[in-house]
């Protein structure tokens, strides 16, 4: 009798064990999008961890065809990463910005002033979703849709990382 | 008795009346239906020709009928043909009298979605005006209709085929065989030749990731990137030519491009006549500049550009990667690279024998063979 707990419990270590060697391969395999630079809470984050955020919608049509992306709204992530959106952006704040960069080199530039949802209508959107799948291809695993720019040029595509820069302190 | 007869004659009237009704809605063809899959939008249709599915058959009849021509022996698909997506393998086109046209023969796959047509005529957006110039064009003659349209319209006429579809194309026109609506009817054919079902498609809009291979992938992850080919640049969207029209946009403006393919000494940079869309407009920050065409089924429309003088897909990347052509010798000797006017996408880029395979596999990707192989687009005269 206690040999067969022995073994279960062998077994269940054992499982254990694979598990906890396999998880931190597994999260440094997923695909995912680093927010860096000036913010009190570097992040990480895959789509995982998008799934648990709120999440927002949007659709777009582009040349006829209708596509519903989703994901969380740039300035939820950004809140997340610490950046003081609503009441604190003022000041020296306003002075900041944020370099949006894809996995071939592409970068955009948007400051945090049109990213605060208080201070404009604007919508930007970093999404992990097209019609309900994961997005692939030509759209890398991340990208932000911004809906009311009349061109796409700053929707970038295959986003990687979002570093925030404060030129003031 | 007067009174009798006059209700016998309205019952008569009445009864005529309904007959015709009939008659008329018997002989009101079916509502058309598009073969388009999800998601792609619909092309838009002018007001004056309606589609209808007699109108799409009287134009299959017409694209293939050599007889419109002056030597009866060259029709639409003699420059158009199927197995090509609707080119002809030739550098330039090449007439029903021997003409040879200064450009090659554009594909016509999603031709109905062109915001322009032809290779560099802003002005050009009607599928029905544009059938106009290689039927009645004098420079070059392409089918040399010019002084034969009562000679054609008199076989017309007279052709059972053509008795049984042009009354039902042209529904309660008294004389429905005129040359506009032989050009009417073409355009609605046209406007069916939809090629929309390529393995790429298949993978970015149906959800099958292995449609294409690992290399495609790769390809298309070059061909999409701004920092390495950049090429969506000019050949973005669905249709890979840019910006189309379609059914709830139908006035989309078209973009043209000077690509770099030549830089030959002068006040022109391209060689005459093919100045781009410069022809039109007469300026000269124009010369050079065609439109973008469609890359869907490309890997069989070989020679490339304009006038056909790049001969195969992996020369084409040559060029671009170049950021244009230089032609070391000759009357079109020149560094494309310095073309004053050639468009800032076409910067150029560094390419590995890979990453030059990739991008092939991409574009081979693009081959639709539903539609090069479309009975209902085929020779029906066969």
């Amino acid at each position: 009798m206690t040999l067969r707990l022995d073994t279960r419990a062998r077994v269940v270590l054992c499982f254990l064990a694979v598990v906890a060697a396999a998880t931190p391969t597994l999260a440094q395999t997923a695909p995912s999008v680093a927010v860096t630079g000036a913010v009190s809470q570097p992040l990480s984050l895959t789509a995982a961890d998008l799934s648990a955020m709120t999440r927002a919608t949007v659709t777009t049509n582009s040349n006829g065809i209708a596509t519903t992306y989703e994901g969380v709204w740039l300035a939820d992530v950004l809140k997340k990463a610490g950046v003081p959106f609503g009441a604190g952006m003022r000041g020296a704040a306003l002075a900041g910005y944020v370099v949006a960069s894809a996995s071939d080199g592409y970068q955009v530039v948007f400051s945090l002033g049109e990213l605060d949802p208080d201070m404009t209508d604007a919508q930007f959107l970093l999404a992990d979703k097209a019609n309900g799948k994961p997005l692939f291809g030509e759209n890398g695993a991340f990208r932000l849709v911004i809906p009311k720019d009349k061109r796409g040029a700053r929707s970038v595509r295959m986003l990687t990382t979002l570093n925030v820069v404060q030129l003031r302190k | 008795m007067r009174r009798r007869g006059s209700e016998t004659l309205m019952r008569w009237s009445i009864a005529l009346s309904m007959c015709a009704a009939i008659g008329a809605v018997l002989a009101q063809e079916p509502a058309f239906r598009w073969d388009i899959p999800a998601p792609f939008p619909k092309p838009p249709v002018p007001a004056d020709n309606a589609m209808s599915t007699v109108k799409v058959q009287l134009g299959r009849r017409l694209f293939y009928d050599r007889r419109m021509s002056v030597t009866r022996q060259h029709s639409c698909a003699s420059c158009h043909r199927q197995e090509l997506a609707f080119t002809d393998g030739n550098a330039r086109a090449e007439g029903a009298t021997g003409a040879v046209h200064p450009r090659s023969t554009m594909s016509l796959a999603n031709v109905a979605y062109n915001p322009a047509l032809t290779w560099a005529n802003p002005t050009m957006t009607s599928l029905e005006d544009q059938a106009l110039v290689p039927m009645f064009g004098t420079d070059p003659v392409e089918m040399g209709m010019k002084g034969q349209e009562e000679r054609f319209l008199r076989e017309v006429k007279s052709d059972a085929v053509y008795q049984r579809l042009f009354p039902r194309a042209f529904y309660g026109v008294a004389s429905p065989y005129t040359m506009q609506n032989v050009v009417r009817a073409i355009a609605a054919f046209e406007r069916t030749l939809i090629s929309m079902r390529s393995p790429y498609d298949r993978y970015r809009y149906g959800g099958e990731l292995e449609a294409i291979s690992e290399s495609a992938k790769r390809g298309e992850m070059f061909f999409f990137s701004g920092q390495r080919g950049g090429c969506f640049q000019c050949h973005g969207g669905w249709n890979f030519n840019g910006e189309v029209r379609y059914d709830a946009r139908p006035d989309v403006r078209a973009s043209f491009f000077n690509t770099g393919l030549y830089n030959v000494a002068g006040v022109l940079s391209y060689p005459a006549p093919n100045t781009g869309i410069h022809q039109v407009t007469h300026r000269t920050g124009d010369v050079g500049k065609f439109r973008p065409p469609t890359l869907r089924n490309i890997a069989v429309t070989a020679p490339y550009m304009h006038d056909g003088s790049i001969k195969t897909l992996g020369e084409v990347l040559d060029h671009y990667a170049a950021g244009g052509r230089t032609i070391h010798s000759g009357p079109y000797a020149g560094v494309g690279h310095d073309n004053a006017n050639k468009a800032p996408a076409v910067h150029g880029f560094s390419m590995t024998d890979q990453e030059k395979q990739d991008l092939i596999a991409f574009l081979e990707s693009l081959t639709d063979t539903a539609f090069l192989r479309n009975p209902a687009f085929s020779n029906p005269w066969k």
